[in-house]
């Protein structure tokens, strides 16, 4: 007797992307996200009472993305690890890997369904970031008579281009992550682990530019070999271009998009290859 | 091909577990040899810890045997294509608590791949079919254990397998919903599907097995057809209204002189669990109006009579 083979399906990684997209909707995880752009907005309309004048719309944009960063990577690492981890201690994965899928699917489809997650946090984040800022804008301009002529003071699209670009990292993150629960054994180890790769990805342009040209061979190429296991997140970080010089250059923000897809998709590939041998 | 393949054929089975850090090894299954051919009823038995799940789920690829050959369908059982036909309730099952029943088939029949065109059908039909059509909306969080068990049964059956594997469907289920669930299998077998069940309560499905085999330690102790194992060929029970010792006298007397003997006089009981089942109300059927509810709850309308 012969039996079909089964390709491989975007569809079912979709459907799997869809359902893990739906608990974090039904298991309230998304209400939390809310509260705390929330809460953001909150304590960002507390600061600005305190006036801080002409900078002020350059600190509303400082205080927007270094939220996103901060709780973003919280998030990231939190969500990833639950998610994945409630298919798995919940025994799910047992149901659903018996059906006629391939692990890779599971895997991917793990990946979309937390970067659509972070994708709605970064979109609240920075949607409630740029309307603070046009607010204070408009007032800033209806102030100023003939100072700044009608024109615009902020480069909305270049915060969208890095907001777009903090979401990609966090993607990068979340294989990271996805990677370390695919042979781990607990949620928490997951966690911990992820927050230190975190640092390390944060970090380790400090490390490159300190030792990678030091005399002894050994090393510098531990240090070489090091940030080219580890993506280098500080890449990603291009707020400080807004508004200075000609902005954000489109072809710097492609080429960090380039890098981090081909993260993603490197990460991805050994998660998917740790998880093929996992025992359920 | 002209041999019929098995449903499930195992090999040389040995499954072991690295138990400590120092690599010690706890071996689960042990030399597992095991046919089950297509259109059985098979119930794999055994006491706790006796290697049922570990060899089912090395069955379904989410374990990999660490020596032994395992087919399904004459495919490797660590192949995708060998669990397109075969569907699979496990043991204590949980399920996606956040989706209602009705969302958490439609679900797995997606993944199956079931055609969009007949999706919603097949849903429902398998719905109705393991008596869970009032309680289909109801998010699967708040379901009871049976009826868990059978939301467990209709998402494995909403591909339409040729092979289900059920691993203890039984196991912390009242009589009533044990009794359900054997005559839900005995309608699989009907439907010429092969079963292969699991339990370490031999009584409950003693009645629905074709074969069975017995596993102790990882090891095959015994195999064979139900009939052949318990059947008594060279006994006979009858069941007669009440005699006086008199008659049973007179009775042995008959039989004796045509060479028989009467070898031993009970006053037959019922099982406790069929007149348990007498007694207590069964919950809906299949296709019944008031299925809906688990076995035992009582519907409580939640619309007030205006
Ligand atoms: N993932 C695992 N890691 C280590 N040991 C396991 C694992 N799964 C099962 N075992 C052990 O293998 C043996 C058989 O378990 P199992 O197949 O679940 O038994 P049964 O289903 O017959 O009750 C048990 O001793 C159990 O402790
Ligand atoms: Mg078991």
């Amino acid at each position: 007797m012969s039996v079909a083979s089964v390709p491989f399906s975007f569809g079912r990684l979709g459907l799997i992307a869809g359902n893990t997209f739906l608990e974090a909707v039904r298991q309230k995880l998304f209400l939390f996200l809310v509260l705390i752009t929330l809460g953001l907005v909150l304590s960002v309309l507390f600061l600005l009472t305190f006036n801080f004048g002409s900078s002020e719309l350059k600190f509303i944009a400082d205080f927007g993305f270094g939220a996103l960063t901060f709780f973003g990577s919280a998030l990231t690492i939190a969500t990833t690890a639950q998610l994945f981890f409630s298919e798995i201690e919940n025994r799910t994965a047992l149901t659903l890997l018996a059906k006629p899928i391939w692990r890779a699917e599971f895997v991917f489809g793990k990946f979309l369904g937390v970067f659509a997650v972070i994708g709605v946090f970064c979109a609240l984040t920075i949607g409630t970031t740029i309307a603070l800022l046009m607010v204070r804008e408009g007032q800033i301009l209806a102030a100023a008579t003939d100072e700044f002529e009608a024109r615009s003071l902020i480069a909305y699209g270049d915060l969208l281009v890095v907001g777009l670009l903090q979401w990609l990292k966090f993607g990068v993150l979340t294989a990271i992550v996805l990677l370390i629960a695919s042979f781990s054994n607990t949620n928490l180890f997951t966690v911990v682990t992820g927050f230190f790769v975190l640092v390390i990805c944060h970090l380790q342009y400090l490390a490159r530019d300190q030792w990678s040209n030091v005399d002894n061979i050994l090393l510098s190429g531990a240090v070489r070999a090091l940030s080219f296991i580890f993506p280098n997140f500080q890449l990603f970080n291009l707020a400080d271009e807004i508004g200075q010089g000609s902005g954000v250059s489109g072809e710097v923000a492609l080429r960090v998009a380039g890098y981090g897809l081909v993260y993603i998709a490197v990460i991805g590939g050994l998660a998917v290859y740790s998880f093929r041998n996992r025992e359920i | 091909m002209t041999q019929a393949v098995s449903a499930i054929s195992i090999k040389g089975l040995t499954k072991d577990f690295s138990v400590t850090l120092r690599g010690v090894k706890l071996r689960a299954v042990d030399s597992l040899n095991l046919e089950v051919a297509e259109g059985q009823v098979y119930g794999l038995l055994g006491p706790n810890g006796s290697g049922k799940s570990t060899t089912i789920k090395i069955i379904l690829g989410l374990l990999d045997a660490t020596v032994g050959d395992v087919r399904v369908f004459g495919v490797p059982a660590n192949k995708v294509e060998a669990r397109r036909n075969v569907g699979y309730l496990p043991e204590a099952p949980y399920f996606y608590r956040y989706l209602s029943g009705r969302e958490l088939v439609r679900f797995y029949a997606r993944v199956c791949g079931v055609p969009a065109a007949t999706l919603k059908s097949r849903v429902d039909e398998v719905i109705a079919w393991v008596g869970l059509s009032g309680a289909a909306d109801r998010r699967v969080g708040t379901y009871s254990k049976g009826m868990l068990q059978r939301i467990g049964l209709a998402q494995a059956l909403v591909h339409d397998p040729k092979l289900i594997v059920l691993d203890e469907p039984t196991a912390g289920v009242d009589p009533v919903g044990s009794a359900e669930m054997c005559d839900l299998i005995l309608k699989l077998k009907q439907q010429g599907k092969t079963v292969l069940i699991t339990s370490h309560l031999l009584a409950q499905i003693e009645d629905v097995c074709d074969r069975v085999a017995i596993l102790d330690r990882g090891k095959l102790i015994v195999e064979g057809s139900v009939q052949e194992l318990v059947g008594q060929r060279d006994r006979q029970a009858l069941i007669v209204d009440p005699l006086p010792p008199a008659e049973i006298e007179a009775l042995k007397g008959w039989l004796a002189q045509r060479g028989h003997s009467l070898n031993s006089v009970e006053q037959p009981r019922a099982r406790l669990d069929q007149l348990f089942l007498s007694k207590v109300s069964r919950p809906g059927r299949p296709g019944d109006k008031s299925a809906g509810v688990g076995s035992n709850e009582v519907p409580i309308s939640d619309k007030p009579k205006a």
